[in-house]
């Protein structure tokens, strides 16, 4: 039989990590990438907060915290966390991730820098502990995963954290990764299994016929194929478009983040605050994130963001107050109207595969992404059910 | 509310200097940012309060452009005093915003103000050029030699190699041989050009080069050989410079020839490659820029008036293209000028009369630019240089090895071997190696350095702590 032809827009993570899961399949895989500014992959921080990002710790609760300073309490819904088909499906992708490392590390020599650290979200105030309380009820999110911790616990654990909160929440689970390393071994690993990646290269057009994609144009030539996936990130509608899906609601969310500069270890764990979050990398940098801007495809930073994501990481971490900034920097998360990805086939256009839409998440899901994608594209059951995920879902 | 500032200069060198004096002459009332205590910039600095007087005695000196030098930066800093512009020393900017938003940082406080118009005059750095053993203790570029010896007095090391290519060399090994330093030879890696048109140019440049041979003549008569197409192979040692290796270059691309190499016991190697604009304030603002092949990296595109593309916004100095002191001075006087004419200070006719005199010192010093600039471009042949071990990138301790390995897998650009290596991620965020690099992937890759990519710069344009940030005032 001859190896399905699958050609994959977009190299982040996604992309990435289908060409793999394709490639280890033996699927005929070429990946085609353009340079752009604000790409999602390497402007991540790198957080896998499965359990986490469902509650809405991380970028949820500092949105959360600006809507209720800016608007009021009446005016701002308590934070909802994401339907439980996304927590599942969190959940057992952020589980490949110890095996995939392993992967990574033996297909292509490539350390994704995966750490087991867990993430403490900090309890400032009485607002944050009633949040922390729904969070820790018996059939919430949580589980057995999430572990309240006193300031003591806090002292004791992370010596650098600021004594001044009421304690904590561990959600064990919620590790972290090098995103930019992560998407290189998935694709070092897929090349070395035959996939082609094309970078610098446009796609153009796709010619559809019969209602099946055949084939997909690019400033490079055409490429013929029986599968498209879109992988294009915030830039996925443009995709599509071609494909002739016209509504795709991804749309660019951006995100700020400012790294400093090479610090002794100071942080364990991963920090969560309602005003920031906190990581600290292999390599000693202390990354802090995030806002959640509507701006279109502007890649700027702000001086606003830069203050307040100063101030939020000074009062977690007090010490940090003299800690050099070496760099501030933007991405497009590709936001969906309900934050959830958008997965699979579409109705009425074969050979046309989504994976886009994973907004604050799309590092912690690209294992299991990857592998429910290649799964559709070589044409089997997919082990995860995507009908959750699906395009069509908007239009009901 | 931010403050609303009618002109901000960003840098107090020559042309920052001359810019803000120029427009508060004219009425306009400026504010000058710089980075030192004191006005100056690198050429005109003050020494650090508490050092020794200088070991050469400025006034004494034979090398008469070091005391020209100090009183040219005497008389700037006194016109600056005057004009009534306000000064704030030790303060860095962190960020230029399309919309003339300026980010500024002093000590542990820093803030936001909006600059109705700006004159970006943010000078130039020097070019890395990484060699086997660049990164010892005992290698220096120009400017360290000369804030040691000039600004501090104090001397560097006993016995050294000048080598790289401009006339800073002739300088700096005069400077070294005054304060007592054994200057064992200059090693200029170019060669005088051949086309007549840039002879013909210097007749207008004839004092200046009559200053350069007289520089020239006192080396020779110390015994300081001055060769020409060569340069430092290698500077070795044990935890520092112990000896060098150094020898003829390719004269077309100034690749190295190792068969026809020597040896000297020295402790300082002095590499002195040229110059580099700073650009990235002019980049964060959304100027356009353009290669320049004289400085090798790109430049803010600009009028006769140093406009840039971005409306209100002014570029002037060896930050903009390297030109000199003097030409940098004559710049920051027309982008001076120019902005008081923006505001409404000055009418266009004064304007153009008071830009005459810069403009035709400018247009003078042209063919001399011309002609320097052909002697000194950075040839590619230096980038074989570096060795497998040799780090690219001191920051992140990226060696050649790593960056080659990069490219073979796969890696396109500068962007995608950051990513891949680190380089460019470290303190400087690609300032020293980004145009090394460049030529690396472009020999490589056989493309021109300039579509070898770009390490983009973000803020801040330099270090801050978070408790700075986290305090800042007005934002808009």
């Amino acid at each position: 039989m001859t190896a399905r032809r699958v050609v994959i827009a977009g190299g982040g993570v996604i992309g990435c990590s289908v060409a793999w899961y394709a490639a280890r399949r033996g699927l005929e895989v070429t990946l085609v990438d353009r340079p752009q500014r604000g790409k999602a992959t390497t402007a991540s921080a790198g957080g896998l907060w499965a359990r986490g990002e469902a509650v809405g710790l991380g970028c949820g609760v500092i949105l959360y915290k600006k809507a209720l300073a800016e608007r009021g309490a009446a005016a701002v819904p308590p934070p909802q966390p994401l339907p439980r088909a996304f927590l599942d499906f969190a959940l057992a992708s952020n589980a490949l991730f110890p095996e995939l490392a392993r992967e990574l590390l033996a297909e292509a020599a490539i350390d994704i820098e995966f750490a087991r650290t867990s993430l403490l979200f900090l309890l400032y105030d009485a607002g944050d502990v009633a949040y922390a309380e729904t969070v820790c009820r018996p059939g919430s999110y949580g589980g057995d995963a999430v572990e309240r911790l006193s300031p003591e616990d806090v002292a004791r654990a992370e010596p650098a954290i600021s004594s001044a909160i009421r304690g904590a929440l561990r959600v064990r689970g919620d590790d972290q990764v090098n995103p930019y390393k992560l998407a290189q071994g998935l694709e070092a690993a897929a090349r070395a299994r035959g996939a082609r990646f094309l970078s610098g290269v446009d796609v153009t057009g796709v010619h559809v016929e019969n209602g099946r994609v055949r084939a997909v144009g690019t400033d490079a030539g055409e490429i013929p194929c029986d599968v498209l996936v879109n992988a294009a990130g915030a830039w996925a509608p443009e995709v599509a478009r071609l494909a002739g899906v016209d509504h795709l609601p991804v749309r660019p969310v951006r995100g700020q983040i400012v790294c400093t500069e090479h610090l002794p270890p100071l942080l364990s764990a991963c920090v969560s605050t309602t005003e920031c979050y906190l990581l600290q990398k292999r390599h000693g940098e202390i990354l802090i994130g995030s806002t959640t801007e509507e701006v279109g495809f502007d890649p700027g930073v702000t001086p606003q963001a830069m203050r307040t994501l100063a101030a939020g990481a000074v009062r977690a971490v007090p010490s940090l107050a003299h800690a050099g900034v070496k760099r501030v920097w933007s991405g497009f998360r590709p936001g969906t109207p309900d934050e959830l990805p958008i997965l699979g086939p579409v109705e009425g256009l074969a050979g046309y595969l989504n994976a886009c839409g994973h907004f604050r998440t799309g590092i912690v899901t690209s294992p299991l992404t990857g592998l429910v994608i290649a799964e559709l594209a070589a044409g089997g059951t997919p082990s995860v059910d995507v009908g959750p995920f699906l395009l069509a879902r908007f239009r009901r | 509310m931010t403050p609303r500032v009618p002109l901000v200069v960003v840098g107090g060198g020559p042309a920052g200097m001359a810019a803000a004096a120029e427009a508060a002459g004219a009425g306009l009332p400026a504010l000058l940012l710089d980075e030192s205590p004191l006005p100056g910039g690198q050429i005109y600095r003050l020494p650090p309060e508490g050092f020794a007087p200088p070991v050469v005695d400025v006034a004494t000196a034979r090398g008469h452009r070091l005391r020209a030098d100090t009183l040219r930066g005497d008389r700037l800093r006194a016109e600056l005093a005057a004009s009534g512009a306000e000064v704030r020393g030790a303060t860095s900017v962190l960020g230029v915003w399309p919309d003339r938003t300026i980010l500024w940082a002093t000590g542990d406080a820093s803030g936001t103000l909006h600059a109705e118009r700006i004159v970006l005059a943010t000078g130039a750095r020097e070019r890395a050029v990484p060699f086997p053993g660049w990164t010892l203790p005992g290698v220096m570029t120009a400017g360290a030699v000369q804030s040691f010896v000039g600004g501090m007095g104090v001397r560097p090391g006993s016995a050294a190699l000048v080598a790289g290519t401009g006339p800073l060399l002739l300088v700096v090994a005069l400077q070294l041989h005054e304060a007592g330093v054994r200057v064992k030879a200059v090693l200029e890696a170019g060669r005088p050009p051949l086309s007549p048109r840039l002879w013909l140019g210097l007749w207008s440049a004839r004092d200046h080069l009559r200053a350069a041979l007289a520089h020239g003549r006192t080396l020779r008569r110390a015994g300081i050989p001055i060769h020409l197409g060569h340069t430092i192979f290698a500077a070795r040692g044990r935890g520092e410079v112990e000896a060098a290796e150094w020898g003829p270059v390719d004269p077309r691309d100034w690749r190295p020839r190792r068969d026809r190499r020597n040896f000297a016991e020295v402790d300082l190697v002095v590499a002195a490659f040229g110059l580099v604009p700073n650009t990235e304030l002019a980049e964060l603002a959304g100027c356009a820029h353009e290669h320049d092949p004289a400085c090798g990296t790109r430049v803010p595109v600009r009028d006769s008036a140093m406009r840039t593309t971005v409306p209100g916004l002014f570029a002037a100095g060896d930050g903009a293209g390297i030109g000199g002191a003097l030409s940098a001075e004559d710049e920051g006087r027309i982008a001076g000028i120019r902005a008081a004419q923006h505001a409404g200070a000055l009418a266009t006719a004064e304007a153009d009369r008071r830009c005459a005199g810069p403009l035709a010192r400018r247009a003078a010093l042209a063919p001399l630019r011309a002609f320097l600039g052909e002697w000194s471009r950075p040839r590619p042949g230096l980038c074989e240089l570096a060795d497998d071990d040799t780090q690219v990138c001191r920051c992140e301790e990226v060696t050649l090895a790593e960056v080659r390995a990069a490219l073979a897998a796969g890696a396109r650009d500068l962007g995608e071997i950051k990513l891949r290596t680190r380089l460019g991620m470290g303190a400087c965020q690609g300032r020293n190696c980004a145009a090394a690099a460049a030529e690396i992937v472009g020999r490589v890759r056989r493309c021109a350095p300039a579509d070898a990519g770009a390490i983009h710069p973000r803020p801040p344009a330099r270090t801050v702590s978070l408790g700075a940030l986290a305090g800042m005032e007005h934002q808009p």
